[in-house]
């Protein structure tokens, strides 16, 4: 018996939902033999009702597209790319509820590990949570296994981790970065709540992806410098923000080397606006210089 | 579009509007006076009663507005709703009222005032959101009557109206009796719009009171101010310097009649 | 069972209660003010209905958005600390507080508490800590933070008297110079809740004002607010 199933086998409400993932919950790979990982046992509480499931997605809103009752913080712009020296993550930080600016200095950079990050882009509470479960995955399985998870490894069970809630509302576009053991190359994984997950040398994830996209598509190359690699993504995220009412903040930056992970600085996107554009440059109103504009023929 | 010869409202935006919402789209908000409003027939006349807050959902539009509106000087009228409908309703009325006066060269009597409120009210089919109390004086003696939305009227001694209008009649129905004193009634009628104002979320701020006997009128702006604002604890003045201004341009406007010396600069300041 | 709204078919189990809370952490001190009117619709159900509460010697959580499950969840984040307590043999620090309120929403995440929780205590360091959340259970640890039916009046204004936004005065390196020492914080609370009161139906009747130190533990102020 899946441990997943369990918990709710007292509930006879519960019951007709979870009939219907029974297959997929024990054909996932999760199972509590075999894989060497084991089910989160997590009891989420479900509304009394005939349809949990459609309360849920009725009432907790994630996307700014519905009404509903419960704002969720949402809204994003997060990429990473691979490149000659590893990996650059690179995000905003701005959260927004309903049309509210929740919060402008959001960690959408999780750290899993010091050598795995992952990004947060949808719901935030559901990316920040299932993120740190992953972390206690991957724990587990370095202290089973005497080495490290692989990055596909890591981003494999966050999948099947979310792949069980498919259908229930969940909203996570993540991805999981990071450079394996004794390989050359670092890797760099896209998952999401509908159970998607691809590899591939660049991504972008959130509201603000487009523009970051075309940025980074007219000048990613493999074979960029560090320095030449953090500014695109900089730039990425900046024209972001300025198109992208959803995104916003600050610029967080992380570059993944083989022997981890280094953070930088966080960049204010209202200062990198005038580090591209000087002239959207303000003076203090007490120090501005006054235009003096006298139509002709007048003398004060 | 309206034909030029037709007057009054037009609807064409209603049935687009209706979809808009349906689709989830924002529609307009308009300012309601959440309100308490009441009015009682005492010894000598008639007296009303309004609170002065106009709220915007839940935010408070306005902490001092004008609810009694005057229609006469021996009639005045307390409005509820929607705040435009009540002020438009009731300055047309008040002119309509006017004209009659010098047509005829008599008093306008109370009925009329209240065929015309209902008339009016009643061919908008409710649409007009304007829930009045209507009080004067004439020869047939002080009279109160309460006009509604759809435009239906009762003939009452004592009346509120408005979303505080409950616990206003609370107060009303405990204390008020027949041929009451002058300074009762008035303390009666400011504690009926305290009650609205403290335990009615849509109202607040100040009561607002009008006596209207045979031969005056005495209208109470803010009789009573209960919730007067307490002092800031520390300053908030900006120090020069603190706002960020990408231009600054001074233009001098020239007026061929005007010497030089009345030349008036306007300042025109962008901020970033 | 659970309270009952109708909408047309929607069960709605979910009210907005109304009411305000603002917290400010300080270098050594967190302050947390909040009012205690609890509402529905226009009407007041209580002028006296606090919502904020000490939950060990240094944490204070305070909570708007639906009384009912306000009040649950607060029930149960304080089951979980004083069970820590003897199973521990020490308090819960702030920290751990706040992780643990994290995960106890999110283990509602399909059937949430329709709260807008903040934390508010002293960290391991002595420095003043806030945490504030989403229904869900997202957290993140803030130097000030308003919630409540009037956030959205208090917010911009700490963001400027606080949080410096925007000012071409003070350089965001020096931002943390200006910061307000604990009467000052305690002035700025007081005023924006008179502040809010006159503007916002929903807040009003008392601000509870909690000071947290790491000396001198919480003291609580109550004082009037207009009660319009």
């Amino acid at each position: 018996m899946n441990d997943f199933k369990q918990q709710f086998l007292g509930d006879t409400l519960t019951k007709t939902l979870f009939s219907e993932t029974e297959a997929s919950a024990t054909t996932n790979g999760l199972g509590s033999t075999g894989s060497g990982f084991e089910t989160t046992a997590h009891k989420f509480a479900l509304a009394p009702l005939q349809k949990p499931v459609e309360f849920a997605k009725t009432h907790i809103d994630n996307t700014s597209e519905t009404q509903a009752r419960i704002q969720a913080a949402h809204g994003t712009t997060t990429l990473a790319f691979k490149f000659q020296h590893g990996v650059i993550v690179c995000t905003d930080s701005r959260a927004t509820m309903g049309n509210v600016i929740a919060s402008q200095t959001v960690k959408k950079v999780i750290e899993i590990n010091e050598f795995l990050l992952g990004t947060m882009a949808g719901g935030a509470a559901d990316c920040s949570f299932w993120e740190r479960e992953l972390g206690r995955q991957c724990k587990l399985y370095a202290l089973r296994n005497k080495k490290r998870i692989t990055v596909a490894g890591a981003s494999k069970i966050l999948r099947n981790m979310v792949l069980n809630y498919k259908g229930m509302g969940l909203s996570m576009g993540t991805m999981i970065c990071g450079w394996d053991e004794d390989t050359t190359d670092p890797a760099l994984f896209y998952v999401d709540s509908d159970g998607q997950r691809l590899e591939n040398h660049l991504f972008s994830v959130g509201s603000g992806s487009t523009f970051a996209y075309s940025v980074l598509d007219a000048g990613y190359h493999y074979n960029m410098e560090v320095e030449e690699a953090k500014e695109l993504a900089r730039r990425a995220i900046y024209h972001a923000t300025y198109r992208d009412a959803f995104s916003g903040g600050y610029v967080r930056m992380y570059h993944i080397k083989q022997d981890g992970w280094v953070a930088f600085d966080l960049q204010d996107v209202g200062e990198l606006d005038i580090h591209y554009y000087p002239e959207r440059k303000g003076v203090p109103d007490n120090q501005v210089q006054e235009e003096i504009i006298r139509p002709a023929g007048v003398s004060v | 579009m309206v034909p030029a010869n037709r007057r009054g409202f037009h609807f064409d935006n209603c049935k687009r509007n209706e979809l808009l919402e349906s689709k989830g789209s924002i529609t307009a908000k308009f300012t309601k006076t959440g309100t308490t409003i009441v009015g009682l027939i005492y010894k000598d006349g008639v007296i009303l009663g309004a609170d002065t807050r106009a709220t915007e959902g839940p935010i408070v539009a306005d902490k001092n507005c004008e609810k009694l509106h005057r229609l006469t000087e021996n009639m005045y009228c307390a409005g509820a709703g929607t705040a435009a409908d009540t002020e438009y309703t009731t300055n047309m009325i008040a002119s309509k009222l006017e004209l009659h006066r010098l047509n005829t060269n008599r008093q306008p009597r109370v009925v009329t005032a209240a065929s015309m409120l209902s008339q009016h009210l009643f061919q908008y089919q409710g649409h007009i959101g304007a829930n009045l109390i209507l009080g004067g004086y004439d020869i047939n003696g002080p009279q109160l009557i309460s006009v509604m939305p759809h435009g239906s009227t009762d003939k009452l001694p004592y009346m509120t109206l408005g979303s505080g209008m409950l616990a206003a009649m609370a107060v009303f129905e405990t204390k008020w009796k027949p041929n009451m004193e002058r300074d009762d009634a008035i303390a009666l009628v400011t504690e009926a719009v305290s009650a609205g104002i403290f335990n009615d979320l849509g109202s607040g701020s100040n009561v607002d009171v009008v006596v209207i006997t045979k031969d005056r009128t005495d209208y109470l702006r803010n009789h009573s101010k209960p919730n007067q604002r307490v002092p800031k604890q520390t300053s908030y003045k900006y120090p020069p310097g603190s706002v960020s201004v990408i231009r600054k341009e001074v233009r001098y406007h020239s007026n061929a009649n005007q010497s030089p010396a009345a030349v008036v600069p306007e300042v025109v300041m962008s901020e970033s | 069972m659970v309270p009952t709204e109708h909408h047309g078919d929607q069960w709605e189990p979910y009210v907005d209660n109304g009411g305000s809370t603002l917290a400010i952490a300080g270098e050594d001190f967190v302050v947390i003010g909040s009012d205690t009117r609890s509402s529905d619709g226009y009407n007041i159900n209580t002028r006296y209905d606090p919502k904020a509460f000490k939950f060990t010697n240094n944490t204070v959580l305070a909570t708007t958005g639906y009384r009912a499950d306000c009040k649950s969840m607060a029930k149960s984040v304080q089951a979980q600390i004083t069970k820590y307590a003897h199973d521990h043999g020490k308090e819960m620090s702030v920290e751990a507080m706040a992780q643990m309120l994290s995960i106890m929403m999110y283990q509602k995440r399909f059937f949430s508490y329709y709260v807008f929780p903040i934390v508010a205590g002293i960290d391991k360091e002595g420095k003043g800590a806030v945490y504030s959340y989403d229904p869900v259970g997202n957290m993140e640890r803030v130097g000030f933070r308003a919630f409540g039916s009037s956030s959205a009046l208090l917010q911009p204004f700490i963001d400027d008297q606080l949080g410096f936004k925007n000012r071409a005065d003070i350089k965001p390196e020096e931002r943390e110079l200006h910061l307000p020492d604990l009467q000052q914080a305690k002035n700025i609370i007081t005023d924006v809740f008179n502040g809010a009161a006159e503007r916002d139906i929903y807040t009003g009747d008392g601000l509870q004002l909690f000071t947290i130190t790491k000396e001198g533990g919480i003291e609580l102020e109550e004082l009037p607010l207009k009660r319009d």
